[in-house]
């Protein structure tokens, strides 16, 4: 019968939030299409994720192998395109991470099907998947088809899709015999994880946070930023272009690449709303955005909106702050 | 130290940091007539750190693109920044994504001499993201993406892999290998327009497309646009509307309903 | 006794003495050599173009030391003292060799003149290098940095003319004894030495130590003649020749410096990639500088306290080419010898000389091309103009340059404005005000250039708005470019971006040309400065050799192409195009009487009188002599009242804002404005008014971080007239 694949993105010992969002959308699909729902995990001493994902699923396949503690593109590849060239599933889900973003392409050029990355939602239509993905930056949603193959892999967006709901049935679980390391290409050498730190702030524990982006202007407009979380009793933080221009260390950045968030109250100063900073923040219970362009992506997830120069603001904010405090 | 022969593809992308987009009458693309192009941002810091690293290790930097004449702008520049040598893939009628793009830049890659192959993690117009790993998988050379750290030694490249909350991948790949990097590697040197002037004069080696040897199904794009559409209009947002000090205020007032920012 | 100079009296071994002169000429002469190698070792060309303005400035500045007077009397005395001192006694050791080889004539009359001249000038040097040593080692003149070399050379000097002294008193404790008791007449007037003389005891005492006083003497002045080209004296030579140079490029209406010469594609002979490229005039500049320090008290950087000093550029430049010349003439050396075997070579020439430092960062980004240097230095040094030769170098090497910089550059080549990465933006400004556009049909003789800032900043678009209620007003037929309005060049220009200034030029007359423009006004002095003093001629050619031999960057005589004649300050040009900046424009209505009723006809505007002080903007005063032109424009308003801050004028304290130092992340760069408005407010005014977009921002800036905010308040020119005359609605 032909099935959707879900490949289980785990780390240190927990499958992922995407992998449970990726099934949810794959039984979405699965029921209006009469497909089975399939799910793979890869790893060393997976029983326990491989046990939680059986009651997602119609059938869970496990290769666990000491070799494959850590995550290697190039083991995973070769292990993937094995079980898809037996299983033909129509549809292979990944989670779109910086792992996938080395192990997706390589398993689209062994299996020579096409590949959809950083999907943010999926469809199946004429019997052939479809994806939407964003382009330039989030500016634009475009709809693609995939040339024709023998199957279609993609890439989904974490939080694109709710997560699947858990039954009361457990699917069988295969092991899997786990196939010999391919010998080319040399692989790369694992040494360790090492963290960016809290450094001296851990913005994940502020209530108020005081967010710049680069429509901040200038890196010596970070210093009235600062003085403003300080009058607020918040915490300052940032997104991605401040640290990659070294206004800020990176302990003070927001998104995918830097912290997750969910303060009470997000000031965002000045930033766009990318949704690689979007997705660190979106879980705040109240969003402000201040930025210039009345198009910014920001202004769909914020709750409130202001079409205004965020030095502006700042200075607005500052005199209004210092001034109840003197009197 | 080792020489090292390091190849960087580059691609030149539309500017769109504060332009308004507008999807053309195909209803399948952008209209791209008013806009500015600039190397793509990735490409830049891979060309910067390709530089870097023959400017410490001796070698050759050869930057590659696949695009027409106008695209060549991207091939100069690279070149003012310090790469030695310059190729364009000529497309042709193709319409080329990231499928046939990794196909025709291994064609042309692969009787290089390359000890190191460089690109951006992701082009800002597409921002796909798949080039990377598709090119490493035809040449058969080991690969790491989101790379934020680089440093090559004798044995090989020390390199640490941006992953998601902050933390960091460190790993040691042999060469020759494919690098994907990512923003923030380094700080890309300023390119002077006399920088770009004197590298017009050198020359840019063009290959057509046809005449890399590649069959027609490995020419076909794998994914097929049909339609683009502007996301939906900010109704979540309340917009507050005043001049700066009326703003404050009622941001003042907003914070302090929602329990922060208590006077 | 016959009255007459008597030659090595008293002294054997003549021979000898000549033997050592010798030497100390040929020393002097590889000296000057070296120096000179140097200068003729820099690019482009060599030409002195010596004019009746160079002359005139020679005379003032070489011969009388008239800047040395300025801000310090007793440097000025105490400069001509030693100068006129010791060019007395060279000129009389010249003659008085004259008169031992060639014709006897010092006699007689003319010797006792002469001897009393002599006499007199070594009072005089002696007197000037007592006040030297005074100034520098007792009161301790802050500007002047002592070095040991300073002492050394005063040092030397001294004893030159004390010894000189002693010798003559010894010769005449000598013969005045022998000549009975009385001086003869004719050695009455040496008098200081006869004065010495007293002091002696007894003629045989003097007569035996004579002869090693004369050689002691003679070797210290012999020594100071090797030394000469060596130390800090070679100014004597370097100095008027940059004066001559240099001085008539310091008048307003010539332009700032850092324009590389048009051979600049060949760069391969550099041994250092992306080495400084300086040219004549700074070698020049770099020999001709003292090191007295004028400069570092005027430079507005150095006395805000940020690590740049235009001295200490100057001083490090002139290592770092006399090093690369070392270098090169070792190099140049090594390679002769090595055609002869490599162990000669290294015998031969020892150890190479050491490469003397670049210019450090801080040197060259600090600067705000306010020629205050210049407008002080007693020998015409602007350290600006060597310092956008570094920046050019810098540019184009592009690891060094600061990111913030970089995005600016790079913006401004995309959409022709360093600010904003959109060319609509551009046409935001006039915000409902009705603005005829001269590239939708619009006619009129007036062509307002808005420019880049006034266009882009919130705060500067105000001024702009001002200037349009002004001229409609006014009544004066204006329109602008529009949105197709370009970056006119300048900030490239000043950083040192020269392809994008070439760029800049092309698109900017090309705009002019297409839509007819003849009569072009500026918002800003900086692109008024640029397209008046700058530009090619409007119906010349624009190629970077016409630039590069047209700007009168690098040579003191008046431009070809498209700067003034001979006019400072009036705005008139040569080529069709006339160039002016707003206040030339305001100036011109308030003189026919327009700016002087408020609509309804009331003349006195409600709010009360205002005091007010002028800042004048470097770009328009220093570089373009027009002071007086914004001060009639506030004198004609009713309720202003004009008073004068301490540094106005030709002595304006740049606010910070030029040189490129917007896109700079450098330290302490606030306090630079705050100097300025501390200033302004101290002489009671409560608004300091302006006429340039970015003093604008930077003294608005200033005021709040100065905490002067309420008290002090900041207005362009144009904001002032149209306030006065009631133009400015409310919500302004």
């Amino acid at each position: 019968m032909p099935e959707i694949l879900v490949v289980a993105e785990h780390r240190e010992g927990e499958l992922r939030e995407v992998t449970l969002q990726m099934l949810g959308k794959a039984a979405e699909l699965c029921a209006s299409h009469g497909l089975e729902l399939c799910s793979v995990i890869i790893g060393d001493d997976v029983r326990k994720q491989a046990g939680e994902l059986a009651a997602y699923c119609d059938r869970v396949i496990a290769y666990s192998d000491p070799r494959l503690a850590h995550f290697s593109a190039r083991e995973h590849a070769s292990i993937l395109a094995g079980l898809l060239g037996e299983r033909t599933p129509l549809l292979t889900l990944m989670g779109h991470s910086p792992w996938s973003l080395d192990l997706a392409p390589a398993l689209a050029a062994k299996t020579g099907f096409p590949l959809a990355t950083d999907c943010v939602d999926l469809l199946i239509e004429e019997g052939r998947p479809k994806a939407v993905r964003q382009i330039y930056s989030g500016k634009l949603f475009c709809r693609v088809a995939m040339k024709q193959a023998a199957g279609y892999l993609v890439t989904v967006r974490a939080g694109s899709f709710a997560a699947a709901v858990p039954s009361a049935r457990q699917a069988e679980i295969t092991w899997a015999p786990v196939p010999p390391a391919p010998a080319l290409p040399l692989d790369r050498e694992f040494v360790a994880y090492e963290d960016a730190g809290s450094g001296e702030v851990d913005i994940c524990q502020a209530d108020l946070l005081v967010s710049v982006g680069r429509g901040i202007g200038d890196e010596e407009n970070i210093e009235p930023a600062r003085q403003l979380a300080a009058l607020m009793g918040g915490v300052l933080s940032c997104s991605r272009p401040v640290v990659d221009k070294k206004w800020l260390p990176k302990y003070h950045q927001v998104g995918t690449s830097g912290k997750t968030v969910r303060p009470r109250v997000y000031l965002a100063l000045g930033i766009s709303g990318a949704f690689q900073h979007v997705a660190g923040m979106s879980g705040s219970d109240t969003i402000i955005a201040v930025n210039r362009d009345k198009k910014a992506p920001i202004f769909r997830v914020a709750d409130y909106g202001v079409v205004a120069d965020a030095l502006a603001v700042i200075t607005a904010l500052k005199a209004r702050l210092s001034a109840e405090r003197a009197s | 130290m080792t020489p090292l022969d390091i190849v960087v593809c580059v691609k030149n992308v539309p500017f769109t940091q504060d332009v308004d987009l507008v999807v053309d009458a195909s209803g399948r693309d952008v209209r791209k007539d008013n806009l500015v192009y600039v190397v793509n941002e990735w490409d830049n810091y891979a060309v910067e750190e390709a530089v870097r690293l023959k400017e410490e290790n001796g070698g050759t930097v050869t930057a590659v693109t696949v695009g027409g004449e106008d695209d060549e702008e991207v091939l100069r520049r690279c070149l003012a920044m310090g790469a030695d040598e310059a190729v364009r893939i000529e497309p042709g009628n193709l319409r080329p994504d990231g499928f046939v793009t990794a196909a025709l830049l291994a064609a042309a890659i692969a009787p290089l001499q390359h000890d190191l192959v460089l690109s951006g993690v992701q082009s800002d117009d597409l921002n796909q993201g798949v080039v990377g790993g598709l090119l490493a998988e035809r040449l058969g050379l080991p690969h790491a993406s989101v790379v934020d750290s680089l440093t090559v030694g004798d044995t090989g490249a020390d390199l640490r892999i941006e992953l998601e909350g902050g933390q960091e991948e460190v790993c040691r790949v042999p060469l020759p290998a494919l690098l994907s990097i990512q923003t923030g590697i380094n700080e890309p040197r300023y390119v002077s327009i006399m920088g770009i002037r004197k590298a017009a004069k050198k020359e840019i080696r063009v290959i057509e497309a046809g005449s890399l040897g590649l069959a027609p199904a490995e020419l076909e794009p794998a994914l097929i646009v049909e339609g683009l559409y502007l996301p939906p209009e900010a109704e979540g947002a309340a917009m507050l509307q005043g001049d700066p000090a009326a703003l404050a205020e009622q941001i003042v007032r907003i914070m302090r309903e929602k329990g922060v920012c208590n006077a | 006794m016959p009255i007459e100079r008597i030659h090595f009296w008293g002294v054997g071994a003549v021979p000898l003495f000549y033997v050592l002169a010798a030497l100390s000429i040929v020393a002097f002469a590889v000296g000057v050599y070296l120096r000179v190698s140097v200068w003729l070792s820099a690019r482009g060309s060599h030409k002195l173009r010596i004019g009746p303005a160079g002359v005139a400035k020679l005379l003032a500045d070489g011969l009388f030391g008239r800047r040395i007077f300025q801000g310090d009397f007793t440097a000025g005395v105490m400069h001509l003292l030693i100068m006129w001192g010791f060019a007395g006694l060279f000129v009389g050791t010249v003659l008085s060799t004259v008169d031992h080889w060639i014709v006897h004539y010092l006699t007689g009359q003319t010797y006792r003149v002469f001897s009393l001249c002599m006499e007199v000038f070594g009072l005089m040097l002696a007197a000037g290098l007592l006040l030297a040593l005074v100034r520098r080692y007792v009161v301790r003149v802050r500007r002047l940095d002592n070095q040991p070399r300073d002492l050394w050379i005063l040092v030397l000097l001294a004893a030159a003319v004390v010894t000189g002294f002693f010798v003559e008193a010894t010769r005449l404790a000598v013969e005045v004894p022998r000549l009975a008791g009385e001086a003869p007449a004719w050695e009455s007037s040496s008098f200081g030495g006869l004065g010495l003389s007293h002091l002696l005891s007894s003629a045989g005492e003097a007569e035996a130590i004579y002869p090693y006083l004369w050689w002691l003497h003679a070797v210290i002045c012999l020594g100071l003649v090797g030394y000469f080209p060596f130390s800090k004296l070679f100014h004597a030579i370097a100095a008027p020749v940059n004066i001559v140079v240099a001085g008539p490029a310091a008048r307003p209406a010539q332009a700032a410096g850092g324009l590389p010469e048009s051979d600049e594609t060949g760069t391969e002979e550099d041994e250092v990639a992306a080495a400084p490229r300086f040219a004549f005039a700074d070698m020049l500049a770099f020999s001709a500088c003292t090191r007295c320090g004028r400069c570092e008290q005027v430079c507005p950087s150095a006395s805000a306290g940020e690590p740049f000093s235009p001295r200490d550029f100057i001083v490090q430049a002139d290592s770092y080419v006399r090093a690369a010349g070392a270098s090169r003439a070792y190099a140049g050396a090594r390679a002769k010898l090595l055609r002869r075997g490599s162990a000669a070579a290294d015998l031969a020439l020892g150890a190479a000389p050491a490469a003397a430092p670049r210019p450090s960062p801080e040197q060259i980004w600090y600067c705000t091309t306010c020629r205050a240097c210049l407008e002080v230095c007693p020998v015409y040094v602007g350290a600006y103009q060597p310092i956008g030769r570094v920046r050019v170098a810098e540019i184009e090497d592009g690891s060094r340059v600061a990111p913030l910089l970089v995005t600016a550059l790079e913006t401004l080549y995309r959409f022709g404005n360093p600010w904003e990465p959109s060319k609509r933006k551009r046409g935001e400004w006039p915000a409902g005000l009705d603005v005829p556009d001269l590239t939708a049909g619009a006619e009129a003789g007036l062509c307002y250039w808005v420019g880049c800032t006034t266009s882009f900043d919130t705060r500067a678009q105000k001024l702009a708005r001002a200037f349009v209620r002004i001229l409609q007003y006014a009544g004066v037929p204006f329109g602008t470019l529009g949105q197709k309005e370009t970056c006119c060049g300048d900030i490239a220009r000043r950083v040192g971006e020269f392809g994008l200034f070439e760029e800049g030029v092309e698109k900017t007359s090309g705009l002019l040309e297409k839509y007819g423009v003849t009569d072009l006004v500026t918002s800003s002095p900086h692109c008024f400065n640029l397209i008046k003093n700058e530009y090619p001629p409007a119906n010349g050619p624009l190629a970077s050799s016409a630039l590069a031999s047209g700007a009168p960057a690098q040579s003191g005589a008046p431009a070809q192409g498209g700067a003034p004649a001979a006019g400072d300050g009036d705005g008139e040009s040569r080529s069709p195009l006339r160039v002016r900046h707003y206040t030339q424009v305001l100036e011109q209505l308030a003189a026919e009487g327009k700016l002087s009723a408020t609509p309804d006809g009331r003349s006195m505007p409600q709010s009360s009188p205002r005091v007010v002080t002028f800042h004048d903007p470097c770009y328009l005063g220093r570089y373009n002599g027009i002071y007086e032109a914004p001060r009639a424009v506030i004198r004609s308003l009713e309720g202003a009242r004009l008073v004068e801050m301490p540094r106005s004028r030709a002595d304006s304290l740049c606010c910070g804002g030029g040189g490129g130092r917007l896109w700079q992340e450098l330290e302490g760069e606030k306090k630079l404005g705050e100097v300025r408005v501390r200033e302004a407010a101290a002489t009671g005014a409560d608004t300091v008014v302006t006429a340039c977009p970015y003093c604008l921002i930077m003294l608005e800036d200033a005021v709040k971080t100065a905490d002067l905010e309420g008290t002090l308040r900041v207005m362009d020119l144009n904001e002032l007239v149209a306030e006065s005359l009631g133009l400015v609605p409310e919500e302004e």
